[in-house]
């Protein structure tokens, strides 16, 4: 089988697996064409929403039908490092023994790692999990362990603040895109949240979605992807203004309201927050049946990868909901392709 | 003894105004003739007085009419020290036939001095008043012989009119390019927009395929006002419906320039270079409101 069949083949897998997780999960079509997308690209996600919107639900859904080794955590204010790697108990013979913790359980099969209420854990453990993100491994017991396969999704709400700890910047831009997860809008589909039985069992649901067994070749098919989809040199030119506008709006004319903008950012994106762009832009190419790459196919993955990437200066920080979102839109508007 | 005696007589002689309690008094007038209907004659009184005397306002005449032809104008005060200067401004209204003798009347100051008042009469003041024109008035063929003034001459002011002039159209010039800055003058740029790119497509040929479709695409972004892509066409439609009638070509153009720019292996053919220009005719026929 030649690679473009095989791409082909993999593609209306992917297709299917998206299908099946709107159907699980409604209303959220957008946010499941992200995730798509990330995990095809092999980058971790980071979902933020009310509570009670799906984001868990969602998640497992994803792991559920991808298939692979799954672990779960939650995150608390007393969760430390070595709870990720160890626990220790007494046996029933009453001799202490030590067995591997969430991280180290399945070895180097473990594919989704679930890190539910992300930002209730200390900055500990998110240094923890920013090398496990980046490098794939950790070390622990003198040696290293792989996880050559590991995607992490992490959750947190936005509602509360409250004994919570604020993602540093580092673990942020080692999620490929942070997504936010908002109510269905639609009045079918509330109703049908709200009446139909099959939503109310959430363990039921989930465990409806067929695992596809396409896990453990992700990596090779993401590799694939990545070769086979070509970006144009106008291209090239397109993504080096945008990543320019993201430290430098105002060269490109973008403009907010009672902002000055020299000084609203303090960083803009960083390489590997372009490199994952790119990534996901690829990945959406091949999905949308194209073996090249588009502006639009940038555009649409900009605000989910580039947005937990914008700092912002601290003097304009407490307007920053409303501000990102703004600023990602005028970048859009305003830089041309070709 | 008579060292003694000039003394007494000095102090004698001094101690006659120590007592006075106006110390001067004078009534300054103008001219007593010359003044004719309705023109305004100004008195002034000026009165200095010792320390402890202090003029009643009470006692000025009123402002106002005084009598059948006569009436106060103004009345103002200047006090410097014990120096009382009264201004009083009256105007005439009696139209005599002939020179006629009139008066003004005469009134009394009033100082006080702790509780005792003290008069100072000012006079009357006799002047003469003239008729404007003779008794029987002649007339003359143009009419009436009573003109009014020659109009003062203008002060040249061309220099200045052509200074100002100057400076308009300058200021002009400045806030018609401001308001261009500003962007206030849109709609005359965006009705030229086809306009310019048919006119840069002219030089153009297929082999220059690439400019060609960056003209195009800078009409169509400056139209928008802001860049436009195939994804976005529907806004764009919604903001100017007018469009939506070559939505056709616009979906070629777009799919076009996508393949040509951004994928491999696109050659442009002479039919492509002239499906453009119609698009950019049609674009500039929509823009001129001919179709």
């Amino acid at each position: 089988m030649n690679t473009d069949t095989q791409l082909t083949d993999w593609r209306e897998q992917a297709l299917q697996f998206e299908r099946q997780i709107n159907q699980t999960v409604i209303g959220l079509q957008p946010a499941v064409r992200h995730i798509i997308l990330a995990v095809f690209a092999r980058g971790h996600v980071l979902l933020e929403g009310n509570v009670g919107v799906g984001k868990t639900t969602l998640l497992r859904a994803v792991a559920q039908g991808l298939g692979g080794d799954y672990q779960r955590i939650e995150g608390t204010i007393d969760l430390m490092p070595a709870d990720l790697i160890y626990y220790t108990y007494l046996n029933s013979e009453g001799r202490p023994c030590v067995d591997p913790g969430p991280l180290l359980k399945h070895g180097d099969t473990l594919a989704t790692f679930f890190f539910n209420e992300i930002n209730r854990a200390r900055p500990q453990v998110h240094a923890l999990l920013l090398r496990a993100m980046a490098e794939r491994s950790i070390n622990a017991f003198n040696r290293d362990y792989h996880f050559p396969h590991i995607q992490v999704f992490a959750d947190r709400n936005r509602i509360e603040k409250e004994e919570t700890f604020e993602l540093p910047a580092a673990a942020k831009d080692r999620f490929m895109m942070e997504i936010n997860i908002d109510m269905p809008r639609g009045d079918t589909e509330l109703d049908e949240l709200m009446f139909n039985p099959r939503f109310h069992d959430t363990d039921r649901l989930v465990a409806g979605v067929a695992n596809t067994g396409i896990y453990y070749r992700l990596n090779e098919l993401a590799q694939t992807v990545q070769q086979r989809i070509q970006t144009s040199p106008k291209l090239h030119t397109y993504a080096l203004s945008l990543w320019k506008a993201t430290h430098q709006p105002q060269q490109y004319g973008v403009q907010l309201t009672d902002v000055e903008m020299p000084q609203l950012l303090m960083a803009g994106a960083s390489p590997r927050g372009m490199s994952y762009l790119i990534r996901a832009a690829k990945t959406r190419a091949w999905l949308e049946h194209r073996d090249h790459v588009l502006p639009e196919d940038l555009q649409a993955v900009f605000p989910v990868c580039m947005t937990h990437r914008l700092f912002l200066n601290p003097m304009y920080g407490y307007r920053k909901e409303q501000l990102l979102p703004e600023l990602i839109k005028g970048i859009l508007n305003q830089v041309a392709a070709p | 003894m008579r060292i003694l005696l000039i003394m007494v007589l000095s102090l004698l002689g001094c101690s006659g105004s120590i007592d006075e309690p106006v110390s001067y008094f004078n009534v300054e007038t103008p001219r007593p003739f010359g003044y004719v209907n309705g023109d305004e004659i100004p008195q002034r009184i000026v009165i200095e007085t010792r320390s402890d005397i202090s003029l009643q306002p009470g006692s000025l005449p009123a402002k106002g009419r005084i009598n059948r032809w006569l009436n106060l104008n103004q009345v103002t005060v200047k006090q410097t020290g014990q120096r009382y200067q009264i201004d009083l401004l009256y105007q005439v209204f009696y139209a005599p036939l002939e020179v006629k003798s009139l008066t003004l009347p005469g009134f009394t100051v009033q100082l006080s001095q702790g509780e005792k008042n003290i008069n100072q009469s000012v006079p009357a003041w006799t002047f003469t008043l003239s008729p404007l024109r003779e008794l029987v008035a002649r007339q003359s063929e143009q009419g009436e012989y009573m003109r009014p003034d020659v109009p003062p001459p203008l002060l040249a002011n061309t220099q200045a009119l052509y200074g100002l002039s100057a400076s308009l159209t300058v200021a002009a010039l400045i806030a018609t390019y401001l308001g261009y800055l500003y962007g206030c003058f849109p709609n005359r740029l965006r009705r030229t927009l086809f306009k310019r790119a048919l006119r840069k497509l002219a030089g153009l040929s297929k082999a220059d395929m690439e400019q060609a479709l960056t003209v195009v695409h800078h009409a169509l972004n400056s139209l928008n006002g802001q860049p436009l892509f195939l994804n976005r066409l529907g806004e764009f439609y919604r903001r100017n419906p007018e469009y939506l009638q070559i939505n056709a070509q616009l979906g070629w153009f777009f799919t076009y320039s996508n393949r040509y720019f951004f994928s491999d292996g696109m050659i442009a053919i002479a039919q492509d270079f002239q499906q453009l220009k119609d698009l950019c005719e049609q674009c500039r026929k929509i823009e001129r409101g001919s179709r």
